[in-house]
């Protein structure tokens, strides 16, 4: 039974119902990666918001629905001082999340929880590759930069 | 009580909750405690051995922050002490911000560098804390006595290490102080840290190799005269070719009236070289009768971001330049640090210029009073006047491939007060321009991350952190108004903001003021016109399009 199947059925009608608790959760867990935890009026704070609703809205549907909210989040994370297992690490937090909500609630559908599970595994392998993309972008702008900067110099060699 | 004060509890498990300085792995140790990490993207370059030696300055060696240790002179501790004794008795500003702080915190919050790091060593008021606890702990009589009390502390090796990591997160933008309400000038206080820092060799290459270039050639790139007039020359051919006019700027030329005086990297940088093509049109569109100096050949000063005696000698350039060529007054070109400079320090510096005069128009006739002092006047404020009075031809259609929003450049922003100027001239040499959120522009407006020297590129990694809360404000702009150019007055914004949009929101360009007002300007005796200075298409311009005005 395909990942997109299982987290279709029941999955709508269980977001609905704890969508705002699991998305505090997150979000909590989000700010916390920084050195003092970000308030939730700070910039950072309202990008983490909408990209990690739109993230969790995604997973019952088809797999690039977030693409660009998992930029969104990869983008701050790839320039902060902390090593790219702690900043990833946000990724796996909704497993404990939905496990604790499941565990307070009765609802407990393995099935549900595994497709999530997995689905949540592929998606921090995306974010992986997005977080890389956003690491190479940074080298990118040092030459970019050093050109540019020197852009009178090189018209003439180059004349 | 108040029915809607937070509960015991609840502050309990917030407290337990959030993770703080306070506790944690932290508990048993003071903020001051928590050690500082150098790693590749947190720290620039430090400046070269030539370049120190060059300058006089002290301590020339092979280092970098990321050693154990950094072969600090022997009597280090006697410099810093003495240096800042002798700056608290020079600068009486120094000891009322180190004394008037009372920690409100207003200020915490505010600090770009704060905002993208999390890091509460950012907050303005602790890294001024990073100070005064110094300060307390040798200073005051009283908190001598209470030692312990006072939050104050021994200078020891790390304390300089801490320094060096944390006023080099400060790009002087003075946002804290905008909000503070004893008005403390935390930019200031960067300023003097740094200064202390230099007396004993902690410092930037990216600093102190333009100083050094400044010192020699009069430019931050250390370009000789001769290729200063080449650079230039050529960008005059590049107009002729796509414009049909011949802007013919002169160089120290003496007895002109104006003397022109602009950041070197609008002469050799991009996109800063079609910011200057936009002025050298302007001055051919009204006539003005204007020198280029070689010697005075920088507009920007990072003696500013070194010491005080540095910045009054580089800056001394522009006054001397001025005399020597017999002009009347100077004008400056879009600047962000050079205008803090010019406005709130050169009259006291370098000053009184009497052998200049309160610079006049001579185009409109209107007296720049506002200039009497510096007697040198801020091309946005020139060019705003002259579109006041109608003397530009201007055609805003030839802007209508940009979709524009304007970055206020701190220093001319908060430094000297400048803000509908440069909006008057982008609403009539543009049809489209969106304002970013109300609390990132004008006075409040976000630094771009990359000020006060902090432009290496090695730095990359910090200038991102820091420049999050204005490319966040322009993302805004950009989705909701579909913005595609960012237009600034600032020449560290025209060479930081590319990289900045490049990563947060690519499709976004950074333009110069007076570049759009060169796309704009109807010269006479002009050829028909399909492209902009960059040589991108206009819109409604193609081949076989209106171009009558």
């Amino acid at each position: 039974m395909g990942t997109q199947y299982v987290m279709k059925r029941g999955w709508t009608e269980f977001l609905e119902a704890n969508k705002k608790a699991m998305l505090e959760q997150w979000l909590d867990c989000a700010l916390a990666l920084f050195p003092e935890k970000m308030g939730y009026s700070t910039p950072i704070a309202m990008v983490f918001s909408g990209a990690l609703e739109k993230i969790l809205s995604s997973l019952g549907k088809s797999e690039n629905d977030c693409k660009e909210a998992l930029d969104d989040v990869t983008r701050i994370l790839a320039v902060q001082n902390f090593p790219p297992s702690k900043a990833l690490s946000i990724f796996l937090e909704p497993k404990l999340i939905l496990r604790d909500i499941m565990m307070k609630t009765t609802v407990a559908d393995t099935l549900m929880q595994e497709a999530f599970n997995s689905r949540l595994d592929a998606l921090t392998l995306e974010a992986f590759d997005s977080y890389m993309r956003h690491r190479e972008k940074i080298y990118q702008l040092k030459v970019e930069e050093g050109s540019r900067r020197m852009y009178m110099a090189l018209r003439r060699a180059e004349a | 009580m108040s029915k809607y004060a937070p509960k015991l509890s609840e502050l309990k498990k917030e407290f337990d909750e959030k993770p703080s300085v306070l506790k944690g792995d932290y508990s048993a140790q003071e903020w001051w405690d928590r050690p500082v990490e150098f790693r590749d993207g947190n720290w620039c370059f430090p400046g070269k051995q030539e370049v120190l030696a060059d300058l006089g300055f002290a301590n020339p060696r092979k280092w970098a922050a990321t050693d154990e240790d950094w072969q600090l002179p022997a009597d280090w501790q006697k410099t810093i002490s003495d240096g800042l004794q002798s700056r608290l008795k020079k600068y009486r500003s120094l000891k009322l911000f180190l004394d008037a702080c009372v920690r409100c915190g207003a200020c915490a919050d505010k600090c770009h560098f704060f905002l993208g790091t999390g890091d509460p060593k950012n907050m303005p008021v602790l890294r001024a804390e990073l100070l005064r606890s110094v300060y307390r702990n040798d200073f005051p009589l009283v908190e001598k006595i209470l030692k312990g009390f006072s939050g104050s502390r021994k200078l020891t090796k790390a304390v300089i290490k801490e320094w060096h990591m944390y006023f080099n997160q400060c790009t002087e933008c003075r946002r804290c102080s905008v909000f503070c309400p004893f008005g403390i000038d935390t930019a200031e206080i960067t300023m003097l840290v740094r200064e202390l820092l230099n007396l004993i060799g902690v410092n930037n290459n990216w600093i102190l190799a333009p100083v050094s270039n400044c010192n020699r050639t009069g430019n931050h790139l250390g370009i000789e005269p001769h290729t200063f007039v080449q650079n230039i020359m050529s960008l005059a051919e590049d107009i002729e070719d796509h414009t049909g006019v011949n802007v013919d700027p002169t160089f120290n030329r003496k007895g002109a009236e104006v003397l022109f005086i602009t950041p070197s990297g609008d002469v050799f940088g991009d996109p800063g070289v079609y910011t200057m093509m936009g002025y050298l049109l302007l001055f051919k569109h009204i006539g003005l009768d204007y020198t280029i100096s070689t010697y005075a050949s920088e507009g920007g000063n990072f003696g500013m971001f070194t010491s005080n005696d540095m910045m009054k000698k580089l800056n001394a350039k522009m006054y001397h330049e001025a005399k020597r060529l017999g002009v009347k007054w100077i004008l400056g070109g879009e600047c962000g640090h050079m205008w803090r400079v010019v406005h709130q320090y050169m009259n006291t510096m370098n000053g009184p210029a009497d052998f200049l005069e309160v610079p006049v128009s001579p185009i409109t006739g209107t007296r720049f009073s506002n200039a009497a002092a510096t007697k040198m006047v801020h091309i946005a404020e020139f060019t705003a006047d002259l579109i006041h009075h109608k003397k530009l031809k201007l055609d805003p259609k030839r802007n209508d491939h940009l979709r524009t929003t304007f970055h206020d450049s701190c220093n001319v922003a908060r430094g000297m007060g400048m803000f509908e100027e440069p909006r008057s001239i982008l609403r009539n040499v543009c049809n489209s321009f969106h304002e970013m959120p109300e609390d990132t522009i004008r006075e409040k407006t976000f630094c771009c991350g990359s000020g006060s020297g902090l432009n290496a590129e090695e730095y990359m990694d910090i200038r991102m952190r820091g420049g999050f809360p204005r490319a966040n404000a322009v993302k805004q702009v950009k989705d909701r108004h579909k913005v595609n150019s960012l237009v600034t007055i600032c020449a560290i914004d025209r060479a930081s903001l590319p990289p900045l949009m490049n990563y947060w929101n690519p499709g976004v360009s950074v333009y110069g003021l007076h570049e759009l007002v060169g796309n704009a300007l109807v010269m006479q005796g002009e050829k028909k016109r399909t492209t902009d200075l960059r040589e991108n298409p206009m819109a409604g311009f193609e081949d076989g399009g209106d171009d009558d005005e």
